[in-house]
């Protein structure tokens, strides 16, 4: 696995234990029955939105798009946002989510990148056609938005961290690095 | 999320990339061959909700302008035609097939969807990143303006 990201677990049943040990320390907070709410932010003429994922609707949307269930479980227990980033007036942004960053439990994560989760699926040997699909329904690597432009897309963590979230994406205005915090979030529940 | 509105202008024209794809009915389409009109490429899947919202008012635009003109080409990118077919019925535009996704890589698309506007001597002059509609009256007056050029 020498091309597998930082992080990554080095053995499918290792991966899934520390998924199983993620899911018993999940707090109540993060098992209530109903689907998490999304939480946005809004400055300078942005406005950023987040939703955690559940395994059950990571899975059924790619077990639509060509993936087996056993193909995308690693994908599917990680945990998961759905993101939507607007421009309503910055004459020019760009981002690079390899700069975001999520601190939970004392730690600062990354979320994982499109083209690491490719690798895998390629180390996997999955075919192109779900391998497309999931390439661009993530959400871009890096993007440059002029003003009125907007793209939503999945972003996930390795782990799953236990307690509360504290997103910090940051926009390059050109001049100005912006830093648009979404705290309080929760990873969604696996089952 | 609201549809945006309107084109983003380039800062600098650039030559739209080739684009030789076939369509729903294994029609071969070529982006060079029609030089002389504007045409506006929207790269699009049937999964990308903004893509879904969007597609009846590129069906729309066709019909403000005519072929000779304007032309609409909506490439989708990766899924098979049954699939494509399930949403679009008989679609007023072709539907270009990229199925590898190469097209998308050549074009440097950043995300679904995205929309290019190319001008008659075959240059990229306006762009649009996430959903429109395509036929509100900022879009239409700019490219009125394109084809008018």
């Amino acid at each position: 696995m020498e091309n597998t990201p930082a992080g990554w677990p080095k053995r499918p049943r290792a991966f899934l234990l520390a998924g199983l040990f993620s899911w018993l320390l999940m707090p109540a907070a993060g098992q209530a029955d109903e689907p998490p709410a999304p939480l946005s932010v809004e400055a300078h003429g942005l406005v950023l939105k987040v939703t955690p994922l559940s395994a059950e609707q990571k899975t059924a949307f790619y077990l639509a798009r060509g993936f087996t269930t056993a193909e995308i479980e690693p994908y599917a227990r990680a945990c998961g946002f759905s993101f939507s980033l607007e421009n309503r007036e910055q004459p020019l942004l760009r981002y690079r989510l390899a700069n975001w960053s999520v601190e939970a439990e004392g730690r600062v994560r990354r979320f994982v990148l499109p083209s690491d989760w490719d690798r895998e699926w390629e180390r996997r040997g999955l075919g192109a056609s779900p391998r497309i699909a999931f390439r661009w329904a993530q959400f871009p690597a890096e993007q440059e938005f002029a003003r009125g432009d907007w793209i939503m897309g999945m972003a996930s963590l390795l782990e799953r961290p236990a307690g509360p979230l504290r997103i910090l994406a940051r926009i390059d205005l050109g001049e100005q690095t912006l830093e648009l915090p979404i705290d309080s979030l929760f990873c969604a529940p696996l089952d | 999320m609201a549809q945006g509105s309107g084109f983003t202008p380039l800062s600098e024209r650039r030559p739209a990339p080739a684009l030789v794809l076939p369509d729903m009915d294994d029609k071969a389409w070529n982006l060079a061959e029609l030089r002389g009109r504007v045409v506006v490429v929207n790269f699009w899947a049937t999964w990308c909700p903004p893509c879904r919202r969007e597609f009846p008012s590129l069906e729309r635009l066709q019909k403000h302008f005519p072929p000779k003109d304007l032309q609409v080409i909506a490439v989708n990118v990766g899924e098979d035609v049954d699939t494509i077919f399930a949403f679009t019925g008989t679609p007023a535009i072709p539907v270009l097939l990229d199925q590898d996704a190469k097209a998308m890589t050549s074009w440097r698309v950043g995300g679904l969807p995205s929309t290019y506007v190319i001008d008659r001597d075959g240059s990229i002059i306006l762009r649009a990143l996430g959903g429109r509609e395509f036929d509100d009256p900022a879009s239409l007056a700019q490219l009125g303006a394109v084809i008018a050029r």
